[in-house]
């Protein structure tokens, strides 16, 4: 445990991006707090309320959160090939320390450790964005911002989302650290070549859809997993205001579906095929010392 | 007591070349051996096996353990310096020192701060910022900081001056070696390390050419330099290999009859560099 702690605080020291992006988008919408338009809407209802200031909040993480996806995605594929481009895998590698264990704190760094650095990123720059507005603002509007209910629910949708993604997306991730262990060059490219060249010389030769059906379905079946049909209308609330017609959930609770994502075959095949890449990436990084 | 490093049949194939054909060595205890042989010999295929960065056939002991299954364990015992500068490029000096502490149970921060304290780096400084031979230098604090059983070196003086070099070498052997340690070392500049050798292991095309002790070496060799009329009866005692210098002919003889050549002109015991030339070059002819 000890060295896993040692070397996931090397990925900090080494990939510093992961601290200084959030904190810059975080000083930007700080900044923008400060000197922006901050009167938006006059609220006149506490339906009002919880709709505009669910909707602001939602919205700062979500910035965050797609920007951490990029990142962790860039550096999934990129932190095993680091190593060898540098030539510093033979100084990790003279000390003490498994491949297995490297592996998986890269691995814990890009899906875990990352993610939880914009989450608490998030918090405090929404909690600066919240105090500014409402000293700044005259209207209603920053007493929206103040809603421990509101706050709970998205705090939970977001480490719901860091989990559930996890999991999920674990393929993915083992691929890309399988590609990182593996290539010599150009890891990007080798990270869409081949499941691209299968998708093709199966359409050509065998006029089959099995490739493509499999990715899109892992691409695009997280939400339909993770969470209660969305379509289901009952969990879903208009509110007017001024005169624009707004549709939100109406919790957060009624949408999470951790027991459907948890008994969903998919999700146990996922896992078992992120694992398999990942015990790949683990005895490539045990026998590839150069590029 | 079994040795320290027990290689049997090492082979080792890249595709269709083979770096190392079957290549059987000992290295004992309390030893500093010196890994020799040309470019492309194999030295590096050998130390890789021997650290557990590669895969391998045939048998090969290290500490007790099998180094490609068990690297990390080995790890603990043993520790390496590779041929090129690999400490990576956003390490700072005070990191490596608290990443080197935190994993490694052998690492004793006050030598390697020590160490340091001779040269000129500061604690902030990043890999970038340094010299090739400052990052020799701290990879070397780092290293000799750790109290391993075995410690491997690989070129480890590429980039120092001279100055550097010598006081690497003095500190090796005044303040590093005892009897529990090992050190197994491979240059090309085998005139440096000639002097604090214990032992040779010369390696030639992937084959063990030599593996001996220097000691033996006095025993098993002898150089005789004879003027040009004697080179025929001088070639009778059946010399592995002879050269030409100022005036006279230098024959080499493995279990030579010391007696008969002490005859024949200056007697001598080979140097480490001479015998590498001759064993080579015999071999190659």
């Amino acid at each position: 445990m000890n060295n896993y702690s040692w070397l996931v605080r090397r990925e900090f020291w080494e990939n510093r991006a992961i601290w200084i992006v959030p904190a810059v988008i975080g000083a930007a919408l700080t900044l923008a707090a400060l000197f922006g338009r901050v009167d938006i809407a006059e609220l006149t209802s506490p339906e009002q309320n919880r709709v505009v200031g669910g909707m602001v909040l939602f919205a700062f993480g979500v910035a965050f959160f797609v920007v951490m996806n990029i990142y962790s995605t860039w550096y999934l594929l990129d932190c095993l090939y680091a190593d060898r481009k540098d030539r510093s895998v033979l100084f990790w590698k003279s000390l003490p320390i498994s491949d297995t264990a490297t592996v998986l704190a890269k691995l814990f760094t890009g899906l875990i450790a990352i993610p939880l650095v914009y989450f608490v990123a998030a918090d405090i720059s929404t909690l600066l964005m919240a105090f500014i507005v409402s000293v700044r603002a005259r209207s209603t509007f920053g007493g929206a911002l103040w809603q421990p209910d509101l706050w709970l629910q998205l705090q939970a949708l977001w480490l719901y989302l860091i989990v559930t993604m996890a999991i999920w997306y674990l393929p993915f991730a083992g691929w890309l650290v399988l590609v990182s262990a593996w290539a010599k060059r150009a890891v990007m490219l080798w990270s869409v070549l081949p499941p691209l060249a299968l998708y093709l010389l199966e359409r050509w030769f065998f006029g089959t859809h099995v490739t493509g059906t499999a990715l899109r379905d892992r691409a695009l079946g997280y939400i339909p997993t993770a969470f209660q049909d969305i379509t289901d209308r009952t969990a879903w609330v208009t509110t007017v205001i001024d005169r624009d017609t707004i549709t939100t959930p109406g919790s957060i609770w009624r949408l999470l579906d951790p027991l459907g994502f948890f008994s969903n075959p998919a999700t146990w095949l996922g896992l078992v095929v992120g694992v398999v890449f990942i015990l790949g990436a683990i005895q490539l990084r045990l026998r590839r010392t150069d590029l | 007591m079994p040795a320290l490093i027990e290689a049997r049949d090492l082979t080792k194939k890249y595709g269709k070349h083979t770096a190392l054909d079957h290549a059987n060595f000992a290295v004992e205890t309390g030893r500093i051996v010196g890994l020799i042989g040309p470019n492309g010999a194999g030295k590096t295929s050998a130390l890789r096996a021997i650290l557990g960065l590669t895969s391998y056939e045939g048998q090969l002991k290290v500490l007790d353990r099998e180094p490609f299954t068990h690297r990390a364990a080995l790890m603990n015992d043993a520790c390496f310096i590779a041929d090129v500068a690999v400490l990576p490029a956003w390490l700072r000096v005070d990191q490596a020192i608290d990443f080197v502490a935190g994993v490694h149970p052998r690492f004793r921060r006050d030598r390697a701060h020590a160490l340091l304290a001779k040269t000129q780096i500061t604690g902030k400084r990043r890999m970038r910022e340094l010299s090739k031979g400052m990052k020799t230098q701290v990879h070397l604090a780092l290293t000799m900081a750790i109290d391993a059983k075995l410690l491997v070196l690989d070129e480890p003086t590429l980039g120092l001056d001279i100055l550097a070099r010598r006081s690497f070498y003095d500190a090796l052997v005044n303040d590093y070696m005892d009897e529990t340690r090992t050190i197994l070392i491979t240059t090309h500049q085998v005139e440096e390390v000639e002097n604090l050798l214990t032992d040779v292991i010369f390696i030639d095309r992937g084959r063990i050419v030599l593996d001996c002790s220097l000691e033996d070496i006095a025993t098993r060799y002898a150089a005789v330099a004879v003027t040009e009329d004697r080179v025929a009866t001088a070639r009778a005692e059946k010399p592995f290999y002879e050269r030409r210098t100022l005036g006279k002919t230098v024959l080499y003889f493995e279990k030579p009859d010391v007696d008969k050549l002490r005859d024949l002109g200056d007697l001598s015991t080979p140097s480490v560099s001479d015998l590498f030339v001759a064993k080579l070059s015999a071999g190659a002819a």
